[in-house]
This record gives C-alpha cells, structure tokens and sequence, in this order.
C-alpha cells in the first residue's frame, strides 16, 4: 500500500514539475493573445450593432474567436458581468454607477450612445395622461435598474409625485412589448426597438429620455472591460476599442448603409430602423475625449458627475447602500486606450 | 443521582421535539455547523469576495432591516406571505383537479388513455418555456403566476394518485364487491384509505416542486414575494438581501413540508408511511 502511495506521488510530482517547467519555457505574457473574447451587447439601437454586422472587431483580431451575446438590459448586464460571463459589455449610467459602487472589477474606456428619443415614456392614448401628475392610478412599466427607470422615479420625483401612488411594474423590453399588446398597460418608459411595437398598438409618446438630458439627467451607455481582462491583454482593449470607434465613424458616415445594418440585424422594416438610428446620438470618437463626456487621463470629464448624480439618486432609493466620492468614479473611467487610438 | 434530579431531566426531555432526541438529529446537526464555520471562516479571512459572500453578521443585518424597514415597500413578512399564498391557492386548486382526475385515470382504462397525451406532453416541459406564453395569454397579474404554480403542482399530483389507486391489493376490492359494498363505499372506504399514504407523499414532492418554480413566477412584474425580493436585489448586486432571501425561502420550504406532514398524520393516522 506504502508503496503505491510512494508511486502515486512521484508521478504526481514528475508530472506536475514537468508542467511548470514547460510553463516557465513559454511566458504566457510574451504571447498575450486571448483564444476567445466575448462581447456582450445591449439590445438596442446604436453603432454595436454596426460593429458586429461587418465584423470589425474579427478583422481587428484575426485568430481570435469573437462572440457576441445579446443581454435584454443593464440589469441582466450587470449580473452577466459579476458572473464574469462576459469580457466586454455595455452599461447605462444606473447599472454602471451600482457596478461601480459595488466594485465591480469593470473599467469604462469608451462611449457606445447617448440616449435621445431612442429611449421614451409611451402613454395609451386612451388613457389621456397629459402630465406626470395624470399618472396616478395607472400602471407604469419599466425595466428596473435600467436608465430609464432611473429618468421615470427621477421625473416623479422632480415633480413631487409620490411612486406608491402608482403601480410600477418591473418588466423586460419584450415582456412590456407583450403585456402593451394584451391592454394590461398604462404607460412604459423602455427603448427600441420594443418601444416602436407599443407605439403602433394605441400608444403616444410622452416623454423621451432626449427631454430629460436638457433637465439635467443625461442617460448613456459606456463600453466596460472586465479588468483581469485589460490587465492580461491591453493590446486587445485597444483593439476592441478601434474597431468600435470605426463602427461608430461607419453609422456618421454611412447613414442608409447603416440603416439596413439596423434594419437586418433586428428585423425591422428600413423606414423604422431609419427612424429609430436618429434617436440614438453616437459621439465621434474624438469627441468622447472632451469634458462633456469621458474627458481625457488627466481631466476625467462630465460622465464622472453623471455616476456621482445617479448614484447619489439610487442611495436615496435605498437600491445602493451607500455613496462614492467623484475620484473613485473618475477612477472607474479609463480613457486610455481612447487616447491611443485617435492619436 | 436522586430521584428530584430524573424528574427534572424528563421534565426537560419532554420540551424537546422526539426528532431531536434522535443520534440521526445530532448527526444533521454537525453537517450544519460545518457549513456555517467554514462560511465564517471563509468571509473572516477575506477568501471570498465580500460582493459575492457576505458574512453571517451582513445576512442577519439585511434580515433585522427587511423584517423590520421592509424592502421596496413591503416587509418581509408580507413577502413571504405574499408568496406562500400564491403556492397554497395554486397547489390546492392542483389538488382538487389533480387528485380525482388521477383516481380516474388509476381506476379506469379509457380515463387514462384519454387524459394520458395532455399531460404527459406538458410535464417535461421547462416552466419558463412555458410562462411566457402564459403571459401572453393571461396577462402580468396574479393569474398567471398562478397557473404557472398550478402546472407545476399538478403532474406529480396526478401520477402519485395513479399510481397508488393501481397498486391496491385487488383483494380488497374484491371482498368489498363480494360483500355487496356500493361504489360510493368503495371509493370512500377503500380506494381512498388504501392509496391515501401514497397521494399524500405525492402530495409533498409535488408541494416541493412548486416551491422551486416560485421564482421563476415571481419574475415577472411582481412587486412583493420572496422570488421577486430575491430576482430584484440581485439586479442591483444586493447579495446579502439574496442570500438571506434564499435562507428564508429554504426554511419556509422547510416549514411547508412539516405542515403537509401534519395534515397526513390528522387525515391519516393510521399510516407511519410519510416517515421522517
């Protein structure tokens, strides 16, 4: 018994050492190339879709397998990202500034979209709401944790209305889509493409997340790195980052080329992709390095206050437990790469 | 040790639960204790991730602050009681189609034939697959989440009664035919006292499998439940709302499975089958 005890452990060893010396032989830093890189993208409209449809991050990392897997919203985001499911995702401001508080190991490094009237508050048109106020009463649906949950208790808020006074219903995008069709709806702040479904069936915009930037609540979607990932292949955020700034320059330049894009990649008719792409406002990559958005390594610019207001909001909310100061988020955003990639 | 002493020693003897006086209690117990100190261990010394695994203190805080503050306007009690109401109504009414519909099916061939593609088609079916179009058919509201409860209960519910009206001894029923027993005294006093053990653990596997489809059903534009409480803290990475939740809904679990048991024992005495 000794004896094969003796024997299991020597091969064990052998084996082992063998395996550290081979390692040691190749650095694995020298070769920094990840097998598999997966993308998770939100379901909506803005040049990601772009960057997927022509496989620009594939043509920027030839060898790599490149996944892509679509996430409803934030939430499911955020959950996808804490599993580590993910190694590049897309957040709204809310999910970010929950991720961020919660420390999360995710950096910001780009913009993906501001939020126009691609994101907005549908109100049956029968059910004659003409302001907040006419909300009480009526059932409210929005994704929870999403930006524009976030804008609808934000508005409410504003205008002194109390949310208990209403019933809000948390459902997803294509679960509003479906419980609009079925009447059981009063209003929905949500996005498109689902939102143009509710539009359709007896609905009127109300308010559109547009509106609410100029009242002082920009809403976006920052691109994140999950950061063993930044650390392990820095080169290949780069990268990531190239590909979706050329995605972006593709959806300025190529306005009906991108449109189809749209159109195809979530079978919508063109005339409704054509409208829905106006309501996303995508910011050249060059842009982004100015104060109104990322800033620059230096001087991290209005995306911090964006993280420092919502968060502040999601405290008084009792959805976050407490609260950071600006640096931690300036901390969070890492315009790096951006920098390196517009020079 | 004087006579005063072994009274006292019963005296206690008779506040423990006769379970707990069992070797097989301590036993339970030890694999508990391990569990709960390699938890302290592990988030004491920082192994794990605080975001992930809070500590026992965090969970017992989070459960003091939700009894008492509540969590997105309810307490926790009105979010389990929220949420075992839903399971009562959907498993009883499981119960009342359930059980005659599988004396039927036990007792006569054509029942069975007929009634065996519908049920044997939805059963293996996964319960989200399911609820979505349970949604669109009957809408965000309680039905929903309701029926989704109901068929979950019911195929279990249905075959355990099948199976237990086919394995009654035919001599019983033979005696009872020979001695001139009507169908109304066969059914009541021998198919129903002879297959009730074997309906009743039915009962309580079907009772636990519901339970495990609460949150599932719970998704879905709630606003109070225990599946809902747990579904919306982990969007916003409140794990120790999450697990704190899941400890709730295990012991209530629990707690339902010890009032199924007690209503067999008060509607069955004559049986020791349920066991421990």
């Amino acid at each position: 018994m000794k004896n094969i005890l003796n024997k299991v452990s020597k091969t064990l060893f052998g084996s082992l050492s063998a395996m550290t010396l081979l390692m040691m032989t190749f650095p694995i830093e020298a070769f920094a190339k990840p097998k598999k890189i997966t993308v998770g993208y939100l379901n909506l409209v803005n040049a990601q879709l772009v960057t997927k449809n022509l496989g620009l991050i594939q043509k920027e990392m030839p060898g790599v397998e490149v996944e892509h897997i679509k996430v409803g919203g934030g939430g499911d985001m955020l959950r996808a990202i804490a599993a580590k499911q993910v190694d590049f995702g897309g957040l709204g401001n809310p999910p970010t500034a929950i991720g961020v508080t919660r420390q999360l190991p995710i950096d910001g490094i780009m913009v993906l979209n501001m939020l126009d009237f691609v994101e907005a508050m549908v109100v049956r048109t029968d059910a004659n709401i003409k302001s907040f106020k006419d909300l009480k009463g009526k059932t409210v649906a929005a994704p929870f944790g999403s930006t524009t949950h976030y804008l609808l208790l934000q508005a409410l808020a504003d205008e002194g209305i109390d949310p208990s006074s209403m019933t809000i219903l948390d459902l997803r995008p294509n679960d509003i889509a479906a419980a609009w069709a079925r009447g059981d709806l009063d209003a929905a702040w949500f996005w498109e493409p689902n939102l143009d479904k509710a539009v359709k069936r007896g609905g009127n915009i109300f308010m559109t997340s547009g509106i609410m930037e100029k009242r002082g609540y920009p809403t976006w979607d920052v691109g994140v790195v999950m950061k063993s990932f930044a650390k392990k292949y820095p080169e290949y955020v780069e990268k990531f980052v190239k590909a979706e700034c050329a995605g972006i320059d593709f959806w300025i330049n190529n306005p009906a080329k991108t449109a189809k894009i749209i159109a195809e990649e979530l079978s919508l008719d063109l005339e409704d992709a054509t409208r829905m792409m106006k309501g996303t406002e995508m910011v050249p990559c060059k842009k982004q390095l100015t104060s109104q958005y990322m800033g620059t390594s230096d001087d991290i610019g209005g995306f911090a206050d964006t993280l420092v207001k919502t968060s502040k909001f999601l405290v008084s909310q009792k959805r976050l437990p407490k609260q950071l100061k600006r640096k931690d988020y300036e901390k969070f955003l890492d315009p790096s790469y951006l920098e390196k990639v517009v020079d | 040790m004087n006579n005063n002493q072994i009274k006292n020693k019963r005296n206690i003897k008779r506040f423990i639960p006769p379970f707990m006086r069992k070797k097989t209690f301590a036993y339970s117990m030890l694999t508990v204790n391990i569990l709960f100190i390699t938890w302290v261990v592990v988030t004491e010394t920082g192994l794990a991730d605080e975001l992930f695994l809070p500590g026992p203190l965090k969970i017992w805080q989070s459960f003091i602050e939700v009894s008492t503050e509540g969590y997105q306007g309810n307490t926790l009690f009105v979010h389990v009681f929220t949420s075992v109401n839903r399971i009562l109504a959907a498993f009883i009414m499981a119960c009342i189609v359930g059980i005659p519909m599988g004396v039927l099916m036990g007792a006569s061939k054509i029942a069975r034939a007929l009634l065996n593609p519908l049920i044997e088609f939805y059963r293996p079916l996964p319960p989200l697959g399911l609820y979505t179009l349970l949604v669109m058919w009957l809408g965000i509201g309680e039905e929903s989440k309701l029926a989704l409860l109901f068929l979950a209960a019911l195929p279990g519910l249905i075959i355990a009664t099948i199976q237990a009206v086919q394995n009654i001894d035919p001599v019983y029923l033979r005696v009872a035919k020979g001695l001139g027993a009507s169908k109304k005294t066969i059914l009541f006093n021998v198919y129903l006292p002879a297959a009730g053990p074997t309906i009743l653990a039915g009962m309580r596997i079907s009772l636990g499998f519901t339970y495990t489809v609460l949150v599932a059903a719970e998704i879905v534009a709630a606003s109070a439940g225990i599946g809902w409480m747990i579904w919306d803290a982990a969007k916003f990475l409140l794990s120790d709302v999450v697990i704190m939740g899941l400890i709730v809904l295990g012991l209530t679990g629990i707690g339902l499975d010890i009032f199924m048991r007690f209503i067999g024992r008060i509607l069955m005495p004559w049986t020791r089958y349920l066991g421990p």
